[in-house]
């Protein structure tokens, strides 16, 4: 691939158009939230570098992925590609897993090394992201650790994106919530009253944070997958303590220990579901490390009410990840669109094969490690339509639903706490819809659907190059 | 000064700006709140900090943990 490194896709950003500079200084606060607002409701969403922030050394970079023309840049290809092109190009990049990483020397992000009066302002121009939060967070960090029980394994080895509050100089809070991955290394760790390692990877590769805010099995390696998305190694290198592998080319990295049974205030924290989160007693981290690159770029990102970069960051990663775990026991899968709200809600294309069909394939939705807390609402609809397409969606609610036998409730089942409808946080009733037409032995209707008239292909493009000649006369 | 957000005396310098002098940072032991000189007064104003977000220190030990401390492992007998 074409780029390396978040520097060298902020210079394909540029070049296409999808980056933009501010060079006047502005405030940390409200300006940086702000901007990270602003971007994404631009018609394109470019990136946002901002050179300058009052009272700070470092530049800002916000919106990386904040849009399809990005992230279609993210994935080498053009960007104006579709939506659903998008999603097979990664589905057939996703069949090259795994391709290992390599290991090298003279690691950019070891250019400078501080050990001594850590001071996170020093580096880092931290920002209020939403205004009750309950201070300045890192939301787009790539988080590295091992499990204490396996500590040799490079497969269970995770890189996660969690997030994490400042709370001193070298101290900061952190969200480790048990059903994910670095969930089950912090309980080994806490058992064994260990510190857990742990490097705070900032300013990554792109294709890093896409696949640290994937949701993979426990032993599957997200620098591996990495590495499958661009078609070449990542290249690693080993954090100063704690058998950890680090991006080599990340622009900062922070590196401590989670301290062992502590717990303290966090939160609250405006969050992906475009609500607070509340205040709650979580773990905590010391960094006693920085290894970073000269004049370091400082990446964040901004949630807010969707969408923001959030949702474009974790829209077909979290729907393909479903996808292939669908894909392997029921072939007849087409595709999936688990878009919203980070996989609250679900649309999966299917082919029935026996009545009832739909039901079953919403039902393993619900089982998958992704699907069992977050997914709530699942719609399933035939395999000729277009789960993308939410006009073709919603015709299949309309037209399809018999609510007596299609509309399934399971209650109290396993919920995302930042849901703000999961209650208690953490548990909540999922709703399948069953939109697919009924198959043998099911019986319905008998309905035949209208066609396509012919040349409809031919007078589209027709139609399009007649406009296009329209727009440029004007 | 006392936090804008649980209002105890517990408030400390966390640092000043690297350049310019152009802010500080404030935060309190107790509930953990940092904020920035320069930001809104509706921020570092305890009298005007939303009071939806208030927070009393009474409550703080009776958070829930995320994730709970789980058991300590018992040494093995073998």
């Amino acid at each position: 691939m074409s780029y390396k490194d978040l520097r060298e896709f902020l210079a394909i950003l540029e070049k296409e158009g999808q980056l933009l500079k501010i060079t006047e200084p502005v405030m940390p606060e409200p300006d940086l939230s702000a901007i990270g607002r602003a971007a994404p409701d631009l018609e394109n969403g470019p990136a946002v570098f901002v050179e300058k922030v009052k009272g700070y050394r470092n530049s800002v970079v916000l919106n990386v992925h904040g849009s399809w023309q990005n992230h279609a840049l993210m994935l080498g290809m053009p960007k104006d590609t579709p939506l659903k092109e998008q999603f097979f190009e990664l589905d057939r990049k996703w069949s090259d897993y795994p391709i290992k990483p390599i290991w090298v020397e003279d690691a950019p992000v070891k250019e400078v090394k501080i050990t001594k009066d850590i001071n996170f302002f020093d580096l880092l121009p931290l920002f209020r992201i939403n205004k009750y939060d309950g201070g300045f967070y890192l939301s787009k960090a790539l988080i590295v650790s091992r499990d204490p029980d396996d500590p040799d394994n490079y497969e269970t080895q995770n890189a996660g994106t969690y997030r994490i509050q400042v709370k001193g100089k070298d101290l900061l809070g952190i969200q480790p919530v048990s059903f994910h991955d670095i969930g089950v290394h912090i309980r080994n760790a806490e058992e064994r009253n260990e510190p857990l390692p742990i490097a705070i990877c900032l300013g990554n590769d792109p294709v890093l944070n896409f696949m640290s805010s994937t949701p993979i099995e426990y032993a599957q390696s997200e620098y591996d997958f990495a590495g499958a998305l661009k078609g070449e190694p990542i290249e690693l290198t080993k954090s100063e303590q704690g058998n950890l592998d680090i991006p080599a080319r990340s622009e900062i990295v922070l590196e401590g220990y989670i301290l062992p049974r502590t717990r303290r205030i966090e939160g609250p924290f405006g969050e992906f579901p475009g609500s607070y989160s509340g205040a709650r007693l979580q773990p905590e981290v010391r960094i006693h490390t920085i290894t970073h690159r000269t004049n370091p770029i400082f990446e964040n990102l901004y949630l807010g009410m969707p969408w923001t970069e959030v949702d474009y960051l974790v829209a077909l990663n979290t729907s393909l990840s479903l996808y292939r775990q669908l894909k392997r026991d029921f072939p007849e899968v087409v595709a999936v669109n688990a878009m919203y709200t980070h996989g609250i809600g679900v649309i999966v294309s299917t082919k029935s094969r026996f009545g009832g069909y739909g039901k079953a394939v919403a039902m393993r939705l619900l089982s998958t490690p992704h699907g069992m807390p977050y997914s709530k609402i699942v719609i399933i609809v035939d395999e000729f339509v277009d789960p993308f397409n939410l006009e073709r969606v919603m015709w299949a609610l309309t037209t399809r639903v018999r609510p007596d036998k299609d509309v399934v409730l399971i209650p109290y089942a396993p919920g995302m706490p930042l849901d703000p409808s999961s209650e208690p946080a953490g548990m909540h009733t999922k709703l399948i819809i069953d939109a697919t037409t009924p198959v043998a032995p099911d019986k319905a209707r008998n309905t035949e659907l209208l066609d396509i008239p012919a040349k409809a292909d031919y007078w589209l493009s027709y139609l399009r190059n007649l406009m296009k000649n329209v727009k440029e006369e004007k | 000064m006392i936090c804008p957000r649980c209002n105890s005396k517990t408030v400390e310098l966390l640092t000043k700006a690297p350049v310019d002098d152009a802010w500080e940072v404030y935060i309190c032991d107790t509930c953990c709140f940092s904020w920035r000189s320069t930001e809104d007064e509706d921020i570092i104003d305890p009298e005007k900090y939303d009071k939806r977000f208030k927070i009393d220190p009474a409550t703080i030990p009776t958070l829930d943990q995320l994730p709970p401390s789980p058991e300590l492992r018992k040494k093995s007998k073998f």
